[in-house]
């Protein structure tokens, strides 16, 4: 007999039934709300009704709540098959539960924003590269949180909204939902050429390779303020040589100038003569153009009547190379520093950045990646390791595999920089899924990455446009796999209509995000697509509608848990058994077909995604807990594993890490990351770096880095392994330690007051 | 972020904690402190895959 039900204020009132058969009658008559409700719904009321009296009598003497109440009615409905009753019910109570709580979540979510610290709450460590403390940053969370709201009551679908909030699907970045896409890859030639605007006043054509790197800069800062996601440059080295070979003009006619005693001496004939010959040969730095340039500058001293041309001709050569090098170094070294300080977004954080290189060959452009890469491995201003911008180098057989090619030197010290700062990574151009697109004299095609992973290269909208620059991802959203799993309850065919029915909704949200951000014009990006960096924008008018451009654009499905998954399913993961991994592999294949198959049906560019999942890492988890418990190696941790990713915590070898993760970054055409943690001080050992990234390559892998701990202790500036005290002043975490003794151990103490 | 550290009585570093930079997603992070509770969790539980 049950007398009370729990409120959701807290009082306890009289139980009615009848209160149980309305609400299954309002369902019932909710899928055919046209008609009177007929005898047969009447006897399901009754039916329904009782077997959630019986269900609630089970857990007696528990006072039934009606949040409880609610659950059995549904789990009643939907055994006795009527599915589209209780998909009414569960969006009736959702409508429901967001008029209740209108204001209530958000206010307390600004209230916590407010009141409590970052360390003492999660959601203003987001993302670990904002900093939520400082008011720009807060102020961020606030309109963040604010639009997140307003999207999920007002602007998604029910069923999109829900099956977000109980965490079947995660849709990232919903505060941009009404306001922009993700991310791009910046072509900065044209640019540089046109010259841009970025707010006041026009910049032109940079003239040297210092104020190249200086633009190029500000160009990601600028675009990044009109999307929600990272910036890349996919071409590095080849945008910004031709600013190597002007610094390099301007050198040699200042020595000439030293050598001659003069100052402000006319230099056009020489300047037309390098530039002729840079467009004939694309290059000053090699060894036929520096003769050619001997030459002619050998006859200009002649005319200008220095006594010994041949010698000052051998000495300008000499020294302006010196100077070139050097400024290219300290162009490089700013670039570093730039990007680790100069602010973007109100000050909450600095651009998201990421640059690609490795394949050219020129002088200039060697010159170019060879002192980028000297500036990262000298760190910044304290000797701390940059944390931008992530830079990739692109692997490249024939061009930097092996001893004799063009290249080999950069990527041995590619490995070298790597095993000390973390960054490069490495992208490899010759897997079969990347190097499909590759087009030898054509760097505009060799695969670039965003630092996060995020890849964009094959294009269903416009087959002719399957380049790099000018493109990047729209959204993506992402599914919870171990849930399927776990709800599959063993059963595949189960597993696979839900992966099905799942991918189908997520098509259908991405595609009523897209149709949204369509509908937005040229003048409202002012500089992704009002000075032309998005594919297609130059040709348009400040007014025009972006939607036939962006179709250029990726729209991703994402995923997390693989490992997790495979548990629920068959008790192992892919790590740990190779039938599970055929099965991971299957299940990964299936989905990359249903996006596929949506392409073609659709001609808009779907891929799929191994999901970056910094913020997602915890949340599908923390709800799959509430609703299932702690299963063993599914459940039972505070974060699902990343991805296609063996799960961090298992051992396994390297070799085998790469060996198993390979195959799946075929797979994942939206971009997919591995990495292996090494251990201790790397950088005294390159032979076995430089191993383990060519075994990648080997295994498939398309885009990979090494882990190994990167520690400092800011007293003494000691870089390198910290476990429990630091090998260089002593001290402990937190510990503080004399002056004095670090005066001896030749600390410099000036810094401290 | 610190950028200044001060001295009480010839004693410095007190309070400062050792910067550890991690990579999450593909980005690198300057500090743990940041990593919300998944994350810093995660980071915890990585083994190192030593034999090449």
């Amino acid at each position: 007999m049950i007398r009370f039900i729990m409120k959701r204020d807290g009082r306890k009132v009289a139980f009615n039934e009848q209160k149980i058969s309305n609400a299954i009658r309002k369902a019932l008559i909710s899928v055919h709300p046209d008609d009177e409700i007929t005898a047969a719904d009447e006897k399901i009321v009754l039916k329904l009704t009782s077997m959630v009296v019986a269900d609630i009598e089970k857990e007696l003497p528990k006072t039934p709540s009606v949040e409880r109440t609610q659950d059995l009615i549904e789990q009643a409905m939907i055994k006795s098959g009527l599915a589209s009753e209780a998909k009414n019910f569960i969006l009736y109570r959702q409508r429901r539960t967001n008029a209740r709580t209108y204001n209530a979540d958000l206010t307390k979510i600004y209230r916590d924003l407010t009141s409590k610290s970052t360390a003492d709450m999660d959601l203003k460590r987001e993302n670990a590269n904002i900093d939520a403390n400082a008011p720009m940053g807060l102020m961020l969370r606030f309109g963040s949180e604010g639009a997140k709201d307003y999207v999920k009551r007002y602007v998604l679908r029910p069923e999109h909204a829900l099956a977000h909030a109980r965490g079947d699907i995660h849709i990232h970045d919903l505060d941009f939902y009404l306001l922009t896409i993700n991310c791009c890859q910046i072509g900065l030639k044209d640019l540089f050429k046109r010259g841009f605007s970025t707010g006041h006043g026009f910049l032109r054509e940079p003239q040297s390779i210092q104020s190249a790197a200086a633009l190029c800069c500000i160009a990601i800062q600028s675009n990044q303020n009109d999307m929600h996601g990272g910036q890349s440059i996919p071409m590095f080295e080849y945008d910004l040589a031709p600013y190597v070979a002007k610094s390099y003009i301007k050198h040699v006619g200042k020595v000439i100038e030293i050598c001659l005693r003069r100052e402000q001496m006319d230099i056009s004939s020489l300047k037309s003569f390098c530039n002729g010959l840079y467009e004939k040969r694309g290059t000053l730095l090699d060894k036929e153009a520096q003769q050619k340039i001997q030459e002619f500058v050998e006859q200009e001293l002649t005319q200008l009547g220095s006594k010994d041309a041949k010698n000052d001709a051998a000495y300008v050569m000499v020294e302006s190379l010196k100077l070139t090098e050097r400024e290219t170094y300290q162009a490089m070294e700013a670039l570093i520093h730039n990007l680790n300080s100069m602010q973007s977004r109100a000050g909450a954080q600095v651009p998201f950045s990421s640059i690609n290189y490795g394949t050219g060959t020129t002088a200039e452009q060697r010159l170019i990646m060879k002192n980028v890469l000297l500036a990262t491995d000298a760190g910044l201003g304290g000797g701390e390791t940059p944390i931008f911008p992530v830079q990739i180098f692109k692997v490249k057989d024939g061009v930097n595999t092996k001893a004799g090619d063009p290249n080999y030197d950069l990527f041995r010290l590619a490995c070298k920089v790597s095993a000390k700062r973390l960054f490069p990574n490495f992208s490899f151009l010759d897997a079969p899924f990347n190097i499909k697109y590759y087009k030898k004299g054509h760097p505009e095609t060799e695969v670039a990455l965003m630092g996060c992973r995020t890849r964009v290269v094959s294009n269903d909208f416009d087959k002719t446009k399957e380049i790099i620059p000018g493109r990047g991802n729209l959204s993506f959203t992402s599914v919870n796999l171990p849930r399927l799993g776990i709800e599959a309850h063993g059963s595949l065919s189960r597993f696979y209509n839900s992966v099905d029915r799942t991918f189908a909704m997520v098509f259908e949200q991405l595609k009523d995000r897209f149709d949204i951000i369509a509908k937005k014009r040229v003048l409202n990006y002012p500089f992704l697509m009002g000075q032309g960096i998005w594919i297609g924008s130059d040709k348009l008018d400040p007014e025009d509608y972006i939607e036939d451009i962006i179709k250029h654009g990726t729209m991703s499905v994402g995923f997390i848990g693989l490992a997790e998954c495979l548990k629920a399913l068959v008790g192992k993961h892919h790590g740990e058994s190779s039938e599970a991994n055929e099965l991971g592999l299957e299940i990964v294949r299936h989905m990359r077909e249903l996006t596929d198959r949506h392409t073609q049906e659709t001609g808009l560019n779907f891929s799929l995604f191994s999901t970056p999942a910094e913020g997602l890492s915890g949340r599908f988890v923390k709800i799959d807990q509430q609703l299932y418990g702690k299963i063993t190696g599914v459940t039972d941790r505070a974060y699902y594993t990343n991805s296609f990713h063996v799960p961090v915590y298992y051992d396994i070898s390297a070799a085998d890490k790469i060996r198993i993760e390979g195959p799946y970054h075929e797979l994942c055409n939206a971009g997919s990351i591995s990495y292996v943690e090494l251990d201790g001080d790397l950088t005294k050992n390159v032979d076995a770096f430089e191993k383990v990234i060519l075994y990648m390559k080997q295994c498939g892998v398309g885009y990979g880095s090494v882990n190994h701990p990167v520690d400092r202790c800011p007293v003494c500036n000691y870089v390198g392994v910290i476990n429990d005290v630091c090998p260089r002043c002593g001290r402990r975490d937190g510990e503080g330690i004399s002056i004095e003794r670090l005066r001896r151990l030749g600390v410099d103490c000036s810094c401290f007051d | 972020m610190q950028s200044r550290l001060h001295a009480h009585n010839g004693v410095v570093g007190e309070g400062v904690k050792f910067e550890r930079i991690r990579r999450v997603t593909g980005y690198l992070v300057g500090t743990l402190d940041r990593f919300n509770n998944a994350k810093r969790a995660e980071v915890n539980d990585r083994v190192k895959h030593m034999h090449v």
